[in-house]
């Protein structure tokens, strides 16, 4: 699988809510473009992202060097949402022919939360999106926190490296954790591979 | 292989500072937390740490009391790394103003970070302006490896010029994460401290600094020839010019990868300041147009349109590019009348907004409930209190809407005193413990034999939480620091804003603001976040 444009960066957005560990989803996309030999470029929001607001991070990569850690408007290849109302907050960085991977759980940390099935509709209006339940999933799963792997599993099959590389890079950042819980990631992953 | 010793890094453009300053041969970082600065701090801390090597790395009580302590590592001989943000920086402006008058031994770099658009900040302001006014030397880097570079350059080249050096950065490059290879690393620096001969020039009484004073506005012309090798002017077939620095290089140079025709404009890259005027010059005379792409203020601007004979000038100031707010790839495009891509996927639900928020069962928001109903109960309904920076801002919407002030940091201590000696009463100020400590203590001394009825109120989490959780750089008992200031046993009262003590919490404020003299109050409770690293550290 090779789609990476000669003309332009490969961008992929992570959008979701402070504290559902974008920067952690976001930092595996980019160790493994970097071990798949892409430069790679990747920007995070810290700060009052810190207080459950709205957070996205970007990742660029390109056979080329990358300058540009901000995605132009229009350009964005994949789209990972954590979360239903933040994916549609970025839609206006998204290509014609994105590709966008979902939760349909959302975070209503606010005091009027929209409808969820008008969200989904809105999100389904993409002809290549998947809407994952990482709520179900992560409870069959009997892990918390596998729903962002299960979503990155998912994503994974629009993104040109290999799945060896994708191991390799679950088990460097979880290094220092029991091997059963880099078990359970691996899992994870390979569960949203399937979907 | 542990992770300092790895040769090619995936970091952040702040940890990219971080090694830098460890392959330097750095002795001593320090610094006061501030988005987006604070990781190169940390990133630095955390190697120094794991090598166990005599390095020091110390957070300090605010920005002035870290410049000053690197200013002494730096005259001990070693190299020093401060670390701060850009309104940071005005309060560390004393010791730095000066600090070019004294010079400096071991080699000091400040690394300072703006933050444009305001992602977290109060303002836009731009540090290249207050190291202007010091006139000290710049070095602006715009990817990961250059920032990298820069700053063991910025070591080097202030032990050459015997001058404090400034890397400045802004938000989108110390925020994000890419690729550095390292070189090999320098082993800790000694240069010993200064000689007989030169200690009065780190006496600045007039005499002595009249003297060094003229040597410094002598040597502008030093500074800009240490500099001029950064900047380059690359004339292209077209009489089209663009200038170029900070994330506007980064942003024009992924521009030239999609876009032939900019590649053929003449370029003025600026990776250093003072910029020599030679090259505006020379580019105003080959150039019909000139575009100036850079952060912040039209600060390469300003120059340009005062020596620009008769080429046009286009950036903030004609409103080519909003004179406020960062610079983006689309920006850039507007400006230079490309075509940006069709926005295809619009959406017919409308979104509303998540604005941050304290975290579940924070304190701040116990605390905030109780003074607003001791208000209340006042029959005070158009209550004010004074705030101050950090979490308990958001004290300011709703559902508890109960500050109405955030100026700087540690003001409300100063605004709560002033406010009631032009005879606001009660007046009621709000501070976290790390910003008290940071620059509201000084204020509070003017409460210990004052008369009026000023209330501090301080939000005691033993920790800076908006950054991070780093730990407040005062000890445990913050009642014995004030009482120390002279503040009288029966005027300082400690509350633990949990919901069980409301009622108690709301009676007790009542009292104290009803009494026309100045109190403290201290609300103490441990941060949530810093609660749930504490128990998954000791797990």
């Amino acid at each position: 699988m090779d789609n990476v444009n000669i003309s332009k960066p490969f961008s992929v957005i992570i959008a979701g809510v402070g504290g559902q560990g974008i920067v952690t989803l976001s930092q595996l996309v980019m160790s493994a473009a970097w071990k798949s030999g892409y430069y790679a470029i990747q920007s995070e929001v810290h700060g009052m992202s810190q207080r459950g607001g709205s957070v996205n991070a970007q990742i660029l990569f390109d056979k080329f060097p990358v300058t540009s850690p901000t995605v132009l408007e229009g350009t964005a290849k994949l789209l990972i949402g954590m979360e239903p109302l933040e994916s549609l907050r970025y839609f206006n960085l998204l290509e014609k022919n994105v590709s966008v991977i979902c939760s349909s759980s959302p975070v209503r940390n606010m005091p009027i939360y929209p409808n969820v099935d008008r969200l989904l509709a809105e999100i389904k209006k993409i002809e290549d999106s998947l809407i994952v339940d990482t709520d179900k999933i992560s409870e069959e799963l009997g892990s918390k926190g596998a729903g962002n792997i299960v979503l990155l599993g998912a994503a994974s099959k629009k993104l040109p490296f290999t799945n060896e590389i994708w191991y390799q890079t679950i088990k460097e950042r979880f290094a220092s954790k029991e091997q059963s819980i880099i078990d359970k990631n691996i899992e994870a992953f390979n569960y949203g591979r399937k979907l | 292989m542990k992770f300092y010793e790895e040769k090619e890094l995936l970091v952040l453009a702040d940890e990219a500072i971080s090694f830098g300053a460890i392959d330097a041969g750095v002795k001593g970082v320090f610094g006061y937390p501030g988005t987006p600065s604070t990781e190169a701090f940390e990133g630095a801390e955390k190697i120094i740490h794991a090598l166990n090597d005599g390095r020091i790395a110390h957070w300090a009580a605010n920005e002035k009391c870290a410049y000053e302590m690197a200013l002494g590592c730096s005259y001990a001989g070693g190299r020093a790394l401060v670390t701060m943000k850009h309104v940071g920086l005005n309060v560390a402006m004393d010791p730095l103003v000066n600090s070019a008058l004294t010079g400096i031994k071991g080699g000091l770099v400040l690394f300072v970070a703006d933050d444009p658009s305001m992602h977290s900040s109060q303002n836009e302001q731009d540090s290249r302006c207050l190291a202007d006014f010091a006139s000290l030397v710049t070095l602006e880097p715009s990817t990961h490896q250059e920032t990298y570079e820069f700053t063991i350059k910025a070591f080097e080249l202030s032990e050459k010029l015997r001058l404090p050096v400034f890397l400045r950065l802004t938000t989108r490059l110390a925020h994000s994460r890419g690729i550095v290879k390292r070189v090999e690393s320098l082993p800790v620096i000694n240069l010993g401290r200064p000689s007989r001969i030169e200690t009065h020039n780190w006496v600045l009484v007039p005499g002595y600094a009249r003297e060094r004073y003229n040597y410094l506005r002598q040597i502008l012309p030093v500074l800009e020839r240490a500099v001029e090798s950064y900047n380059t002017l690359t004339f292209g077939s077209n009489r089209i010019g663009v200038v170029v620095a900070g994330m506007g290089r980064a942003y024009f140079d992924q521009l030239c990868r999609q876009n032939e025709v900019v590649r053929t404009f003449t370029r003025l890259d600026v990776k250093a300041y003072p910029l020599n005027h030679e090259f505006i010059e020379k580019m105003c005379a080959f150039c019909d147009v000139i575009y100036i792409f850079e952060e912040d203020y039209p600060y390469i601007e300003d120059m340009f349109i005062a020596r620009k004979k008769s080429a046009r000038i286009h950036g903030r100031r004609d409103k080519t590019i909003p004179i406020s707010g960062e610079l983006t790839p689309a920006k850039l495009r507007k400006t230079l009348n490309i075509e940006c891509p069709e926005i295809t996927h619009k959406i017919e639900v409308e979104l509303p907004a998540r604005p941050p928020r304290l975290c579940d069962g924070c304190g701040h928001a116990d605390s905030f409930k109780a003074i607003k109903e001791a208000f209340l109960k006042m029959d005070i309904a158009d209550f004010r209190v004074f705030g101050d920076i950090g979490c308990y801002t958001l004290g300011y919407e709703k559902p508890h809407e109960c500050i109405h002030s955030t100026v700087a940091m540690g003001a409300s201590v100063g605004m709560t005193f002033g406010a009631a000696l032009a005879g606001m009463t009660p007046s009621v100020g709000v501070i976290g413990d790390s910003t008290f400590f940071h620059s509201g203590i000084n204020s509070l001394l003017s409460y210990a034999t004052a008369k009026v009825n000023a209330n501090l109120i301080i939000f005691d989490n033993g920790t800076t939480g908006m950054t991070g959780q780093q730990r407040t750089i005062f000890g445990n008992d913050i009642v014995k620091a004030i009482e120390g200031l002279g503040i009288p046993k029966e005027q300082i009262h400690s509350m633990i804003p949990l919901p069980k003590y409301h009622d108690e919490n709301v009676k007790k404020l009542m009292e104290v603001f009803k009494a026309e003299r100045p109190d403290v109050i201290i609300f103490k409770r441990e941060c949530v976040q810093a609660a749930k690293n504490r128990r998954s550290a000791t797990k």
